[in-house]
């Protein structure tokens, strides 16, 4: 997937990857894909969560290995 | 959605949280603000209202002691102050300790750093007057975070509107 902005959330854990997230989100413009890359297991249900919360749309969480790849489109 | 949000006004309402955070110890702070700062970033307006050991957490000074409190209110200020217990396998202070060391390893966020946070994400903090008032502690004696002064009313009207209502 292409994302117009990358940001690493590894090796912290909850709550820090969904606030940076939010933080980093606030950065972008409507209909930027933001790539998050986490390691705290619980991101990959947290970030769809999150979205449901916010209204943000979330493109896919994805697994690889020990990381999480999460994909969200700024509304 | 399906949080039950409330129409008292016609404005669009935020979802709400409120905590009342009783406890003084340091994990129970840690799910409280762990809390906080994850409303916060999901859109919440949140609310945090400090009363008794609670106050702890957001005490400026280890000794919250001053000259205007009588003999009973030193003592407790001395014996129960900022540096926190956890609520089992104290140890005298090596418990927390030792579970300050493990977070830092593991990389999960300090209280420090989440109730850094929860400011910057606008939670907002209330001090309970009457603990205030019962222990001797004055404005400062408390962080400049404190947004308000205020009591059980204040919290109640805050509590009434929001969704999520939890008492730590």
């Amino acid at each position: 997937m292409n994302a117009d902005k990358r940001l690493d959330c590894t090796g912290i854990f909850c709550p820090m990857p969904i606030v940076k997230t939010k933080v980093e989100l606030e950065n972008l413009k409507s209909g930027d894909i933001l790539e998050i890359t986490a390691d705290d297991p619980g991101f990959e249900k947290d970030l769809p969560a999150w979205c449901s919360m916010t209204g943000e749309k979330c493109l896919g969480v994805f697994r690889e290995g020990g990381l999480i790849k999460g994909y969200v489109r700024k509304k | 959605m399906s949080a039950d949000i409330g129409s008292s006004s016609g404005a669009a309402l935020k979802p709400k949280l409120t905590m009342i955070l009783f406890s003084g110890e340091l994990d129970k702070a840690i799910a409280c603000f762990t809390l906080a700062t994850t409303a916060a970033a999901g859109g919440f307006d949140v609310t945090i209202f400090f009363t008794f050991w609670g106050l702890n957490v957001i005490k400026k000074k280890c000794f919250a002691v001053s000259d205007s409190q009588n003999i009973f209110q030193k003592a407790f200020n001395y014996m129960s102050t900022s540096r926190l217990p956890l609520s089992n396998l104290n140890f005298l202070g090596l418990g927390p300790l030792m579970m300050k060391i493990l977070m830092k390893k593991t990389g999960a966020a300090s209280l420090e750093d989440l109730i850094k946070t929860a400011r910057e994400l606008n939670v907002k903090f209330i001090a309970c007057t009457t603990s205030c008032g019962v222990m001797g502690l004055g404005k400062n004696h408390l962080s400049d975070d404190v947004d308000e002064f205020a009591g059980a009313a204040t919290y109640l009207a805050e509590a009434k509107d929001a969704s999520i209502n939890l008492f730590i």
